[in-house]
């Protein structure tokens, strides 16, 4: 039996000393995991001796995490990838306004919440590469998701499956712009046009292009600064110069755009702090670190993108459509590709 | 009736551990969303086929390669035979999602290995060596040859219990080798084989991982569709509570099938393990048969994340790393601890005071490794958050919720089933006269199971601990949710990365995931090997 309290003394003093709290700190639940953001902490920290504590996990997760804990939830800060998730959040009202002008100042209104809940701190375009190699630059000229849905692209598309919130969202754009059932009718005949069944990520796709299963492929766009940067391997490198980056919709409403956001809890234990840090997550220095590190665009202006994607032009036109709508129709975006056969 | 501890104790901890069961079970009560009419018309059909098919194809596989190996080496002399003894648990250290991604890695149209044939052969792109993987065979095979230890080890160690006498009875009886084989001595381990099958199937219909990495579309997939995509987590759970009702139903067959037979040992007839040499093609063919299971489970996927590694990240093997080792090894330790004590008290409780409704109870506890891990943990976490908010509500903060105690029970919930079915079936082998005989001597309860049980169970018990140490190393989703701040596991690494697909990055923390899951391997195999009672003839 000693071996058996031993163990039960260690339990209880680990799982006390865990429990001990600093003066000067700010919670934080994100679902983005670069290696990266663990050094713009730290800058934040150094900064404003305000530690940062970290839980990251899967977003929905946390956000379930968040609803069980409820008032006595000891975040503050709710970092994620998809403005979906952020609209959830505030829809069930777990968010309080942020507050601060120098954020209003910043953040364009279509990128944030109706009450400044939330923020958009970088942002990711969905857009299309293409083999120059077998596409002419006339086919590609004011190409937008909607021209995908074209008999001319037979068996030369490549895209991820429909499970993917990337997908999700850009599909709830386009019924936000042309309703259910146009964006019904479109998503048959784009699956109908695929190369081969969704699998992969993201890269994968590019990769396919490159290879030359796929003429076009659609991906989001700090994929390919990844890739040129070598921190995939030569491979995946030396692939992403054979391929074209272009952005969708130029002639007509721009190119989808997402955010990376993050949103004031409504119980923050450290509200204070916290803003301090949404408000330090949207300064030059923190902008560029992130966009020199994920390849992300800039949600302040002034601030040059990576580059390795300012290569591909970064003046291009972006579609204004509110991103909250994009959990809004989110349910029904992926009813819709399941009924599309998109799997 | 007169409640004694024997009694009491497990039914407290049965309503501790059966409460995030039943909080997913409970989701049936509740309003049943349009979202229903949508999964039926268009996509349920589909999850079930692909389920269905991916049982079927791990079950009869795992079969053949447990049942196949355990008696090839219970029963044959042969090259590397003690090697491979104890080598065959090892892709027990792999998950299957990681299998998965070096399957794919290897085998996709440009993989290493196309590319490798294309290369030596000079063969044009166009030309594509392997079939495809992502698929419900690629799937099947991932599973199989990952899961097969479970079905391994519980029938090892039923044929090393299994009377020779019995077995030289038949081939005096005039059976050959092989219908020795299925006619005598798999029936007689039926109990054990199916203990181990179940645990694979469950562990099969709860993965998303593998699956999702292949784009194959399962129950469980869909669960998690349902909740991230359509935002229903009702719906989802819902769903998880049909997975749970299908294994509930898997152990009620098990136990009805069961019912009627008595598998203990004859103690008096028990005789030393004689092996038979092999020599020449039939020594080729059981080191191969031994071979091609570690070689796919094990060593194809080290040497894959191997490579990567090396050339891709290995900066990640620093400080951080130690502390996160540190982390995983010792939660895996204090949860596979606690959980086999766990085990052995009910399981005790059960022989001691014969009870229906308390193996009822166990059997139910066993139900949670079938749940998608991040289900279980979410009904862990409300019951959590229960808790705090019921009984320390005056403390500001989350108590239980995000502590390494929560962590620990998450773990003991979801791997109790690993612990339920070695310590079992370590029971089934002690006889009962046994009992009988220590009551005589006025031996009963505690000094019962301490003095008489507890040392016969030795080898059960480290088995028990060693299956769910290397569960614990690989579980991702209850530590995701439930961890407190700044808190990782090596798990925790590999998600981050893999979650994305970074597989060069997740390299490094998945091989590293392996070589601390090998350390208990290693040590409790060689004490496995000492315990038991073989090893003294």
């Amino acid at each position: 039996m000693k071996l058996f309290t031993e163990i039960f003394v260690v339990l209880i003093i680990t799982f006390v000393t865990v429990g001990s709290a600093f003066a000067k700190e700010v919670n934080l639940y994100t679902s983005r995991h670069y290696d990266s953001d663990d050094a713009l902490y730290q800058k934040f920290t150094d900064k404003t001796g305000i530690k940062v504590n970290v839980i990251s996990g899967k977003g929905k997760a946390l956000m379930e995490r968040l609803a069980s804990e409820g008032t006595s939830s000891p975040a503050d800060v709710f970092i994620t990838v998809d403005a979906g998730n952020l609209w959830k959040v505030q829809k069930d009202g777990m968010f309080q306004s942020i507050n601060s002008s120098m954020v209003d100042n910043i953040v364009p209104a279509n990128l944030r919440g109706p009450n400044n809940e939330w923020v958009g701190i970088a942002k990711r375009s969905r857009v299309m590469y293409y083999n120059p190699v077998t596409v002419s630059s006339d086919e590609m000229e004011g190409l937008s998701y909607e021209d995908l849905s074209d008999p001319k692209w037979k068996g030369r598309v490549a895209i991820r499956s429909s499970g993917n919130m990337y997908n999700q969202s850009l599909v709830s754009s386009l019924i936000a712009n042309h309703g259910v059932d146009a964006t019904e009718a479109w998503a048959k005949d784009f699956v109908g046009n695929l190369a081969r069944k969704p699998e992969g990520n993201d890269r994968a796709q590019i990769m396919a292009v490159a290879n030359g299963e796929a003429d076009i492929a659609v991906a989001n766009s700090y994929y390919i600064g990844l890739m040129l940067s070598g921190k995939k391997g030569e491979e995946q490198q030396s692939a992403a110069t054979k391929v074209e980056l272009h952005f969708p919709g130029q002639n007509g409403r721009g190119a989808h755009i997402n955010v990376s956001g993050a949103g004031l809890l409504k119980n923050a234990p450290n509200k204070g702090n916290a803003v301090k840090f949404i408000e330090f997550l949207l300064t030059d220095e923190a902008q560029s670190h992130i966009v020199n590190n994920t390849y992300e665009f800039p949600m302040r202006e002034g601030v040059a993108p990576s580059d390795l994607i300012a290569q591909f032009g970064s003046g291009f036109k972006e579609d204004q459509t509110a991103v909250a709508s994009y959990g809004e129709f989110n349910p029904e975006a992926v009813k819709l590709m399941d009924r599309a056969g998109w799997q | 009736m007169n409640f004694s501890l024997w009694q009491i104790t497990p039914v407290t901890l049965f309503l501790i551990f059966i409460a995030p069961v039943a909080i997913v079970l409970f989701s049936l009560t509740g309003d049943y969303s349009e979202n229903w009419s949508h999964l039926y018309n268009y996509v349920l059909i589909g999850y079930i086929k692909n389920s269905f098919y991916l049982i079927l194809g791990v079950s009869l596989t795992v079969l053949i390669l447990g049942v196949g190996t355990a008696w090839i080496i219970t029963n044959y002399d042969f090259s590397f035979k003690n090697f491979f003894e104890w080598a065959l648990i090892l892709p027990l250290a792999v998950p299957p999602y990681i299998l998965a991604y070096t399957f794919t890695g290897l085998f996709d149209t440009f993989g290493t290995a196309n590319n490798l044939i294309r290369e030596i052969f000079d063969l044009s792109r166009d030309f594509t060596f392997f079939p495809k993987v992502r698929n419900v065979p690629g799937a099947i095979i991932v599973f199989s040859f990952t899961l097969y230890p479970y079905v391994y080890l519980v029938s090892r160690m039923a044929f090393i219990n299994q009377s020779r006498s019995i077995i030289e009875a038949g081939r005096t009886l005039g059976l050959n080798k092989l219908e020795v084989f299925y006619k005598l001595a798999v029936p007689m381990i039926r109990p054990a084989i199916i203990g181990g099958l179940m645990l694979v199937v469950m562990e099969t219909i709860s993965d998303f991982g593998a699956v999702d990495h292949f784009a194959i579309s399962t129950f469980t997939t869909g669960i998690f569709r349902t909740w991230y995509g359509m935002y229903d987590i009702e719906t989802a759970m819902q769903l998880a509570s049909l997975l749970l009702l299908f294994a509930i139903t898997l152990i009620i067959i098990e136990r009805y099938s069961r019912r009627n037979a008595s598998y203990s040992n004859a103690m008096s007839l028990y005789k030393p393990l004689s092996h038979e040499k092999l020599r020449g093609f039939k020594n080729f063919l059981a080191f191969s048969a031994c071979f091609i299971p570690i070689f796919i489970g094990f060593i194809l996927p080290v040497v894959e994340l191997t490579y990567w590694a090396l050339n891709y990240k290995l900066d990640f093997f620093n400080e951080k790393f130690i502390s996160t080792a540190w982390n995983t090894f010792y939660l895996a330790i204090i949860a596979a601890f606690f959980c086999s004590v766990l085990a052995v008290l009910i399981n005790f409780s059960i022989r001691y005071k014969s009870n229906n409704y308390l193996k009822f109870m166990s059997s139910f506890l066993t139900v949670g490794y079938a749940v998608p891990g991040l289900i279980l943990a979410i009904g862990v976490m409300q019951m959590l958050t229960f808790i705090d908010k019921s009984f320390v509500s005056n403390i500001p903060n989350i108590v239980f919720t995000g502590s390494i105690f929560g962590l620990v029970l998450a773990y003991i919930i979801k791997s109790y089933a690993l612990s339920n079915s070695t310590i079992d079936a370590g029971y089934q082998r002690i006889n009962e006269r046994i009992d009988d005989v220590a009551r005589t001597l006025k031996t009963s309860g505690w000094s019962l199971l301490s003095q008489v049980h507890l040392p016969l169970l030795k080898t059960s018990f480290l088995t028990s601990m060693l299956l769910v140490v290397s569960e614990v190393i690989k579980e991702l989703p209850a530590t995701l949710i439930l961890r407190p701040f700044n808190f990782d596991t090596l798990a925790v690494y590999t998600y981050v990365y893999a979650a994305e697909e970074r597989m060069y990055d997740a390299a490094a923390p998945s091989i590293a995931i392996v070589m601390v899951g090998l350390i208990p391997i290693i040590i409790l195999t060689r004490m496995i090997r000492r315990s038991r009672p073989a090893s003294r003839y």
